[in-house]
Parts: structure tokens; C-alpha cells; sequence
């Protein structure tokens, strides 16, 4: 087997890039490019390793964020039972809205995955009692931290906030690097280029692919969780079907090969949304003309780049080979 | 009540029909392209707003409909040439993100060049008026939007079926590589496709015009009920989009009757079930 | 009270071996209005290398897609050492000890020859379960039982290679092993030899003939120097039908089998 990076020394690496983040830009900035990071990776798993394409995904990050909005307006539950109701809210929606699309494929699995996520919109939309409706869900309060042994946190000062992010973000990450090398993770790599071999091996793979929409329902929802405590609000758009084209962007333009791609690509989404909203309120608009250049010229994301602009400055390796 | 209910059911077969003629050019273009055009809920709205333009400019309301037509299809034929045809060889991924990104785009032009207010326009005045049935009023307009739709379907149809062209255009969508074998020029045919899918979307759109008015978000709602009509009909059928999109559409203006704020989740409700009971859709094959 | 007289009759007597390790029985497959194999009806006894012998669209390999499930009857029955399986889906199949490799080649390209043949491996001796925490490169032992086949079939240098870098006769042979990796007592081979070259061929006939012993081989061929040289029975379809069955003299000298293939 090929020996692959250990976790340790990934989820390493995402550890510098969280710590080195706060130093290099605003701290809010840095946090949302780790939430959207953690969304970005939960579509890595489904886009990148298990070919499965949903264009719904901001379906569980909005159910994440209306459930722990809810709990932490409405309730005086503590961080983390808030964190755990969101996860678990979005990971059975994701189920649900799984167990019925995946045993379609391909086309009919895209247009149910953004059929699902339009109607839980208009549910969210409807709902004005639990949801707020077309306005949002305000007043979303960050609670302490309780950290056992040591004290409490308190979350609403931005680096605090940020720090628990950031170790969700690298806890996340290295959970998903280790199931994507797993057995699971290798089964779902098969199946994307090949199912009926797949089957004809004897994996079940429905079930394998449900698992790994559920993970990634779950993950996508701890990020909207995060989300609505960053602005203390929950705004309606984020469950709608820009962001899950969002989500399925960031992994293209970060590079499909690494696991490292969705996080690069969250990073340059942020920075391009907060550029183009800048210059113009129609933002959207040169973000969609953004997307279109991209796909275009730029398949292999920002990881192609990085690939090309390597082979050029390191000399080729000896081969193993007798000449 | 009997009297609210028919004149919704009415409402719902003309509403129906936009749905069956948009869901049937989304047919089309999926026949032709293997890829669900993420863009098809834009070239509606383009369709609606070119037409209220028109309109606004003193055109008449029969060249009106045309520019709908016309304007979208170009938009579409565009569309291909320039991007989704340069993505063919590679993963579908790309041609789904470019169709996304085209989508953003027409709908902030949109908001850019008529606002984010909703417009609406009425009826031309030989369509104005209703016919009195006795239990409820039938207006013309609705007659009118009924028998433009099927005809154009109709069109369409004998155009796919009984024509040189339209079995190119079968042979197209069922064997690509051997069609190209066979001398006829696939891309042109596939870029024709787009550019009359995208049309009849379009159409479809200067239609609802007086029937709903004009929106911002006109453009992913029925994208959204558009898959779902796919998704109700079957996705192998190409005609049984028709049938699913009247369905849809009745069945979202009969329950505005019962449950008004509810009559759009009904649509997807309607669309789990299918997928339950009967998951190749009403007309799919297994 | 004597125990033996009060179990059971089947319980007494030794189950038989089932005369068929695989059985259609009245089988018909129909797409649409077209009628691919009608009413057929063929067994293969285990322990042998069955060959499947037609011209071309004799319907051999929609009669394996039924066999392995990839596709619903229209009617009639499937058995599996007795057992119906007519409506089992193709990864219990698999599950029950039905190896089957493509005519088309399916191995994983983007996977090396070892990660291959692990997955392989891995369902066979894990079952139902797939772990979702270990990384696969931790289960030593599997890797070493992969690794020790693939050196077994001479394809050992192609431990770490992608598949894609390979001769085609060499991605066949892999699936062979990918096959063989899932501890089948039955192998369904789809024209295995079906675009190889005089010497590819001889190589992947060796190969058959070697681990004949070891299982019960269906296989659709249409070399018939490979058919004739290691096949124990031969069974002959034409247009949906069996028309012939029996040791490889028995069919050269079948004036059926003559007319179905010349036409005479």
C-alpha cells in the first residue's frame, strides 16, 4: 500500500496554518475561512473521494446552524450540548435526504441533492416561529466554554472564539484524513471509479456512500454551528443553493488531489468575497464570472498551480529504475 | 368553496403547463448533454424580463413572446458553444459548476438591469377578460397560456419526431460517438439543443408573465420544481415531463386552497413519495 | 430412548451435494420487446471448467449478468448450490462465494496493483464490516497475503504500480487476481483473454489451467484453442438457446454447433 502521510503529521500541518491564520489577517476573517474550511471538507469527501457531486450541502450547514441557534436563543443548554444537537440534527437530515438520493446516480442524484436543499429552504423560509423567517434567526449567544479541570472560556472575545474553532477545525480535519485512508475511505474511492465492480467485490455500496454523506451532513452542520455563533445570527441565505455551488467551488478551486485543496479553496473564497464585495454590491455576479474563468482555465484549482510551479523550481527525482 | 377550488384547478393546469414546457426544454437539454443545466431557472427569468422589456417598449405581446423565445435561445447557444462544449472532455463536474456560474451571472444581470422589485405585466387587451362558466370564470388569458404551450409543445414534438433534424438530434442524444460516425455534426446539433431548451424556457417565462409576475428569485424556484418534475416524470422519459408538470402544477394550486403556506413544500412531498412508491418516476423505465 | 430415531430424517442422512454448483432454470431475459434469452435452462457441475461457446449475441454475457444478478430476470429461476437466488442483489451474490471479473477491463486504474487486490482481500475476510477508523495501510497481514498473490502470479514487480501504467494483458491478469483475492469457490471469467496478443493469451490460458483445481470455472471464451485445450465441458448457446453441451470432441463433431457458427 502506499504509505501515506501520517495524521499526526497532516493534522500538523493544519495546526500551523490555524495558529500562523489570526497573524497574517483580520481574526474574523481567519475563523470564517476555518468554518467554511470545515464545510469545504465535508464536500471534499463527498465530491473529491466518493464522486458523489450534491449540490445541497448548505442544507445540513443551515440545519446546524438553525438547530444550535435555536438551542443557544431559546435554551440554557451548555456549548457543547448545543454543538452536539446541531451535529446530530444535521447528520439525520442528511440521512434522510441520503437514504433517498444515493440509490440514484449520478444526474438524478445532483438534481435531488438541490431539489432537497431548495425545499428544506422553503421550510426554513416558512418557518418563521423557529427560524425567523426570511430575516434570519438573531440573537444567537456564544456560551462559556467549560473546559473540565481548567476553567471556563469566554467565547465572546473574538481570539477565544477563534481558538475553538481552530480546534475544531484541526479535530475535523484529522478525523476526515483518517477515514478517507481507512478501508471506508479506500471503498468509497473504488466505488467512485467503478461501482459495479464495487458491488461485484460484495461491498454494499449505498451503504458505504450513506455513511459518508451522513459524516459529511454532520461536519457541514458543525460548521453552520459555528457559523451562526460567529455572527451571532443565522442568516437565511446560508442554507440556500448559492452556498451549497459555493461549497462544491471551494473544492475545485482549491485542487481536487489534496486533502489540503478545500481548505486552500475555502481561504480564497473568503478573500474573494470580501475583495468583490468591496468593489460592488452585485459581488455575486463576478463571482459567478470568478467561477466561470476558473472551471475554464484552471481545472486542477489552486493545487495544479502549486504542482506546476514545483516541477519547475525542484529538479526531476532519480528514478528507481536502472537507466 | 367549489367555486375557489375549480378556478385554482384552472390556475393550476395553466401553471402546470409553464411547468410541463419548462421541464420539457430541461428534458431536452439533459437528453443532449447527460448534464442537468443548472442555468435553465436563469433562462426563464431572462425569458420573463426580455418580455416585460419588450413590452415596456411598446412591443406587441405576440413579438413580445417571441423575443422570449429568441433572446434566451441565443443566451443558450452562447452558453454552449463558449463553455460547455470546451468542458466536454472532461469530468461533468466542470460543466455543472460553468451552467452554475453562468446562473449567478444572468440572475445579478437581471437584478442590475430591473431591480430587485417584482414586475408584472397585465395581459394584451384581446387576451383580457373571462369566460363565464357557471361554477367559476374562466379567464381568457388562461386559455390562452394553455393552447400556446401545448402548441408549442406540439411543435417541438413533430419537430423530434418526424423530421430529419429531429432524428439527427434522437441519434445525438441516444449514441453520440456513432452519430458522428455517421457524418452528422454533433456539436452543432448539441448547441442547437441547448439553444431551443433554453428558448422554451424562456418562453415559458414571457408566458407567466401575466399569470405571476416577475422576480428576482423567479430563477431557482423553477429550477428546483423543474428537477422535480423530472424527477416526478422519469428521468428516461422525455415526454413524461409533460404529464408530471401539469401534475405539479395542480397539485401545488389546489392544496394553495387548504394549506396556502405550505402549497410549495407539497411539491417536494410529492416528489418524496414518488421516490418512494415508484422511483423511476411515473414514466422512467427501471 | 435412542437419540438417533427421533431426529429428523434430513438430519439422519448426509445432505447430498448439490448437482449443480450454478443452475438457471426456465430462464428469460427480455429488453423491452426484445427477446435476448428465452426458456433456457443450464446447469454447471462444480470442480470444472466450464466453457461458454456462441457467436457473437448468443446471449452469454447478459446469461452471466443474470447469474452474478447485474440483471433482473423476466422470468424463471436462479440457484446458487441450490440455494434461489433469483432476486438477491450482485454484492450478496458475492457474499455467497461468486468470484467474477469483466470482459471489459474494471480494474481501478487510479489504484496501485497491491490496493487492487487489498480491497479484494479485505471484503473476503472481513465480511459486512468495513472499518471507517484504522488507515488501510495498518493491516499487515492483508497486505502480505495481497502482496504474496500478486508475487504468486508473477505480477509482483507491479506491487506499487498504478494499473493504468500497465499493458492491457497485464490489467487482465490483475483482474484475475482481484477475482481470486475474494476467495470465490465459483469464478465467472468474461472473456478473459478478449483483446490480448498470441503470447498475452498463452500466458492467461497457463494461468486458468494452474488454479483450475482450486474452484469451479465458468468462462465465456471465444479463443477456441483456449476453449478446446482446458475446458472439462463445453456448453454452446446460439440466439438466446443452448444448443449443445459435452466434452470438447463431442462439440468439434456437433453438426448443430457447425451450423450455428458457419451457417451451414
Amino acid at each position: 500500500m502506499k504509505r501515506t502521510a501520517s495524521t499526526y503529521l497532516m493534522s500538523g500541518i493544519a495546526a500551523v496554518i490555524a495558529v500562523a491564520a489570526p497573524f497574517c489577517m483580520p481574526i474574523n476573517i481567519a475563523t470564517e475561512i476555518l468554518i467554511y474550511g470545515i464545510f469545504a471538507l465535508a464536500t471534499y469527501l463527498l465530491v473529491s473521494v466518493a464522486g458523489l457531486y450534491s449540490f445541497g450541502q448548505a442544507a445540513f450547514f443551515g440545519v446546524g446552524g438553525y438547530v444550535a441557534g435555536y438551542v443557544f436563543i431559546h435554551t440554557d443548554l451548555p456549548l457543547w450540548a448545543g454543538m452536539v444537537l446541531a451535529a446530530l440534527g444535521s447528520g439525520a437530515v442528511a440521512l434522510l435526504v441520503g437514504a433517498m438520493s444515493i440509490k440514484r446516480t449520478g444526474i438524478y442524484f445532483m438534481m435531488l441533492t438541490f431539489a432537497f436543499n431548495q425545499m428544506i429552504y422553503y421550510l426554513a423560509y416558512s418557518w418563521h416561529g423557529v427560524t425567523g423567517g426570511e430575516d434570519g434567526l438573531g440573537g444567537i449567544r456564544r456560551p462559556d466554554l467549560a473546559i473540565p479541570g481548567v476553567g471556563t472560556l469566554d467565547l465572546s472575545s473574538h481570539q477565544n472564539f477563534y481558538i475553538f474553532a481552530a480546534v475544531l477545525f484541526v479535530a475535523i480535519f484529522a478525523g476526515l484524513y483518517q477515514l478517507m485512508h481507512s478501508p471506508l475511505g479506500l471503498v468509497l474511492n473504488a466505488a467512485r471509479q467503478n461501482a459495479r465492480r464495487t458491488a461485484s467485490l460484495g461491498y454494499s455500496v449505498h451503504r458505504a456512500q450513506l455513511i459518508a454523506f451522513v459524516v459529511a451532513g454532520a461536519a457541514s452542520g458543525v460548521a453552520g454551528a459555528l457559523f451562526a455563533m460567529l455572527y451571532r445570527i443565522m442568516p437565511i441565505d446560508a442554507i440556500s443553493w448559492t452556498n451549497s455551488g459555493t461549497a462544491v467551488f471551494m473544492v475545485i478551486i482549491g485542487g481536487m488531489s489534496s486533502i489540503f485543496g478545500p481548505v486552500i479553496g475555502a481561504a480564497l473564497f473568503i478573500w474573494l468575497q470580501g475583495f468583490f464585495s468591496l468593489i460592488w454590491a452585485r459581488w455575486p455576479l463576478l463571482f459567478g464570472l470568478f467561477i466561470i474563468l476558473v472551471v475554464l482555465f484552471l481545472k486542477g484549482g489552486a493545487i495544479e498551480l502549486f504542482d506546476r510551479a514545483r516541477r519547475l523550481l525542484r529538479p526531476r527525482a532519480p528514478h528507481r529504475s536502472a537507466p | 368553496m367549489t367555486s375557489l377550488l375549480a378556478a385554482q384547478l384552472l390556475n393550476g393546469l395553466a401553471i402546470g403547463m409553464i411547468y410541463a414546457l419548462t421541464a420539457f426544454g430541461l428534458s431536452i437539454i439533459k437528453g443532449l448533454l447527460n448534464v442537468p443545466n443548472f442555468a435553465h431557472g436563469a433562462f426563464y427569468a431572462l425569458g420573463a424580463y426580455v418580455c416585460y422589456g419588450a413590452l415596456q417598449s411598446g412591443v406587441p405581446f405576440a413579438l413580445a413572446l417571441a423575443i422570449a423565445f429568441a433572446v434566451p435561445a441565443l443566451a443558450g447557444a452562447l452558453v454552449e458553444k463558449l463553455g460547455v462544449a470546451r468542458l466536454m472532455r472532461g469530468p461533468y463536474l466542470y460543466q455543472l459548476l460553468f451552467l452554475f456560474g453562468t446562473a449567478l451571472v444572468l440572475e445579478q444581470l437581471i437584478i442590475i438591469i430591473w431591480g430587485t422589485m417584482g414586475l408584472s405585466a397585465p395581459a394584451p387587451e384581446w387576451l383580457q377578460g373571462a369566460f363565464d362558466l357557471g361554477f367559476t370564470y374562466l379567464p381568457r388569458y388562461l386559455v390562452f397560456n394553455g393552447a400556446m404551450a401545448a402548441l408549442t409543445i406540439a411543435v417541438v414534438w413533430l419537430l423530434i419526431e418526424r423530421t430529419r433534424l429531429g432524428s439527427q438530434i434522437r441519434a445525438g442524444i441516444d449514441k453520440r460517438e456513432m452519430a458522428q460516425c455517421l457524418g452528422i455534426d454533433v456539436s452543432r446539433l448539441v448547441t442547437a439543443g441547448f439553444a431551443l431548451g433554453a428558448g422554451l424556457a424562456g418562453l415559458s417565462g414571457g408566458l407567466v408573465l401575466p399569470l405571476l409576475g416577475a422576480n428576482a428569485t423567479m430563477g431557482s424556484e423553477m429550477l428546483s420544481i423543474a428537477f422535480v418534475v423530472l424527477v416526478i416524470g422519469g428521468l428516461g422519459s422525455l415526454y413524461g415531463a409533460l404529464a408530471a408538470g401539469v401534475l405539479v402544477g395542480v397539485i401545488q394550486s389546489v392544496s394553495s386552497v387548504f394549506v396556502p403556506s405550505a402549497s410549495t413544500v407539497l411539491i417536494y412531498v410529492a416528489m418524496v413519495l414518488t421516490l418512494m412508491v415508484r422511483p423511476q418516476g411515473l414514466f422512467g423505465e427501471r | 430412548m435412542n437419540a438417533a430415531t427421533s431426529l429428523p430424517a434430513s438430519a439422519r442422512a448426509p445432505a447430498a451435494a448439490p448437482a449443480y454448483a450454478y443452475e438457471a432454470r426456465n430462464v428469460t431475459k427480455k429488453f423491452g420487446a426484445n427477446v435476448v434469452i428465452e426458456d433456457l435452462s443450464i446447469g454447471f457441475e462444480p470442480d470444472m471448467l466450464h466453457s461458454i461457446l456462441g457467436p457473437n449475441g448468443a446471449g452469454k454475457t447478459t446469461l452471466f449478468n443474470l447469474l452474478t444478478r447485474d440483471l433482473p430476470v423476466s422470468a424463471g429461476e436462479i440457484l446458487l448450490q441450490d440455494e434461489r437466488v433469483t432476486h438477491l442483489k450482485p454484492h450478496q451474490i458475492a457474499r455467497r462465494g461468486v468470484g467474477r471479473s469483466y470482459q471489459i477491463s474494471s480494474v481501478y486504474l487510479e489504484l496501485s496493483f497491491l490496493e487492487n487486490v487489498w480491497l479484494a482481500a479485505y471484503r473476503a475476510a472481513h465480511g459486512t464490516r468495513v472499518g471507517w477508523w484504522r488507515k488501510a495501510e495498518t493491516y499487515a497481514a492483508l497486505r502480505e497475503t495481497s502482496s504474496r498473490l500478486l508475487h504468486e502470479l508473477g505480477l509482483g514487480q507491479y506491487e506499487h504500480t498504478p494499473a493504468a501504467a500497465v499493458s492491457y494483458g497485464d490489467q487482465r491478469l490483475l483482474e484475475i487476481a482481484v477475482t481470486l483475492a475474494t476467495r470465490p469457490r465459483i469464478l465467472l471469467l468474461d472473456e478473459p483473454t478478449a483483446g490480448l496478443s498470441q503470447r498475452e493469451t498463452e500466458r492467461v490460458k497457463a494461468f486458468i489451467n494452474m488454479i483450475k483445481p482450486r474452484y469451479t470455472i465458468i468462462m465465456i471464451e471465444h479463443k477456441m484453442n483456449v476453449v478446446m485445450e482446458i475446458s472439462d465441458r463445453i456448453h454452446v448457446m446460439n440466439r438466446g438457446a443452448l444448443i449443445a453441451a459435452g466434452t470438447a470432441d463431442e462439440i468439434g463433431r456437433n453438426q448443430a454447433v457447425h451450423a450455428a457458427y458457419f451457417g451451414l
